[in-house]
Formats: C-alpha cells, structure tokens, sequence
C-alpha cells in the first residue's frame, strides 16, 4: 500500500533520454570513436602530415564528427538531439563517400581513415553507428511528440 | 600473442564481454560480480602498462612513439569510464557498456603489439 507507485507528472521522457537505455551504449560507442578518431589523426597530421594529407585530414574531420555526436547525444535537450541528427546523417554520408572514394581511388590514402573502405578497419562500426543513432534519435523524438515533455 | 600479459587481457576482456552480453540477453542490471571483473581487467592493464613503460624507461623505443604513449594513457581510462558510465545506467544496458570495454581491452592489447612487435610481456 505504501509502495510508490509511478505518478502521472513524472515526464515520460525527461531531457536526458537520449543517453539512457540503448542511448547509454550508443554514447559509450561514440566516445570511444570520438577518442580514438582524433586522437589518431592528431598524432598523424603532427608527425607526417605530407605522407597522407587527405587521409589525415578526413580522420580529423571524423573526429569532430563524432565528438559532436558524442556531445549531443549524451545531452539531448531539442536543439542537441537535431544538431545529433545532423552529425549523425553528416556521419552516414561521410563513411558512404570516403569509403567508395578510398576503393576506387587507392592512391589518394596510402593511409588508412577511419572510414577508409566503409570502416573496415573499425570491424565496420563507423558504417552502422550512424544507421543506429539516427534510428534511436528518431524514436526518442516519436515517444515525445506521443507524450510531450516540459523542457526546464 | 607477445607474452603472458596480453594473453590474459584478450581472454579476460572477451570472457568480460561475453558475461556482459550474457546479462543484457537476459536483461540484468550492473551487479558487483561485473564490477569485480572490471577491476581485475584494470589491474591487468596497468600491469601491462607499467611493463611497457619499464621498456620504454629502458631506452628501447618504438618506430610509432607518440601512437604507443596515446595507448599507454586511454589503456587504464577504458575500464573506469565504462564503470562509471555502466552504473548511471539502472537498466539491461550497463552491462552493454561493460562488454564494449572488454572488447576494447581485448582489441587494445592485439594493436598495442602490432604497434611494438619487438617487445616481450
């Protein structure tokens, strides 16, 4: 009798929603390509920038990418989750164009990016991490606008 | 594999992430077990960093020095950050975070020594 029971103002979907859940492992995932996507062309653009200069510096514009994702996703207040979606298509059309460009162009990466060949090197990750977070981002939005929230 | 060391990461990492993944199947939550594990994963790595360091002290460097200190310093991160992040989740979906890290583990140990393949552990 005197277990709480769930009460009707507690929001269905607070503000946070997009880093709970499957959102949790998504953020998590994202960080660690986040990390691992800047820190590697950092240390590629300052010891041999020449060697590979469109390589290097698609891997740093990946980096960004997926820092920003990793940000917006773990905030996802309105305006994050549409600056997530659009990291997030950025993210899908990138892996699509440098991973078709790197096959049929293979003289223009003698080192590999992260989205070299659609991700291969990542165990193709980079190619369904974005897949995913556009299909979580697009079913957290739907919950709220079935049950909308009081932004504070 | 280069030694004890790595060997025991790898299989420790991947049993982690089996466990892991095991407990989002069957939708549990964090548990202390999981976190145990974590903390002996930890253990393992800072063994084996503090190996390569002694390597490095040593005078012996890699041909990539700067990619090897970067692994060196996310190495120790990897399982905090997931213990961390795994317990604000009160869900199926902490473990799932636990079983990225012991993958990632298992993964960090196989590049680290393709990075300096000379050394032993």
């Amino acid at each position: 009798m005197s277990e709480p029971t769930a009460s009707p103002e507690q929001p269905a979907s607070p503000p946070d929603s997009t880093r709970t859940g499957p959102g949790r492992l998504l953020v998590a995932v994202y960080a660690l390509f986040a990390l691992s996507a800047s820190a590697r062309a950092g240390v590629q653009i300052a010891t041999k920038f020449s060697h590979a200069p469109v390589a290097y510096v698609l891997s740093a514009l990946a980096g960004v990418v997926y820092i920003i994702a990793t940000v917006t996703l773990g905030r996802g207040g309105p305006t994050a989750r549409r600056i997530a979606v659009c990291s997030c298509s950025f993210e899908l059309v990138g892996v699509l164009a440098v991973g078709t460009w790197s096959i049929a162009d293979p003289a223009t990466f003698p080192d590999a990016t992260v989205w070299s060949t659609y991700g291969i090197g990542y165990g193709f990750v980079p190619l369904v991490l974005p897949v995913f977070g556009l299909l979580w981002l697009r079913r957290v939005n739907r919950r709220d606008s079935i049950q909308p929230t009081i932004v504070t | 594999m280069n030694g004890a060391v790595p060997t025991t990461i790898i299989v420790v990492g991947l049993a982690l992430a089996g466990y892991a993944l095991l407990m989002t199947a069957i939708n549990h939550r964090m548990n202390v077990p999981l976190l145990a594990a974590l903390g002996v994963l930890e253990i393992l790595l800072l063994v084996e960093v503090g190996i390569v360091v002694a390597h490095l002290v040593g005078g012996h460097h890699p041909a990539g020095l700067a990619t090897l200190i970067g692994y060196l310093c996310a190495i120790p991160i990897v399982p905090v950050a997931a213990a961390f992040w795994g317990l604000l989740e009160r869900s199926r979906w902490g473990p799932a975070v636990v079983a990225v890290a012991g993958l990632v583990a298992a993964i960090l140990m196989v590049r680290l020594h393709q990075i300096w393949p000379a050394i032993h552990v």
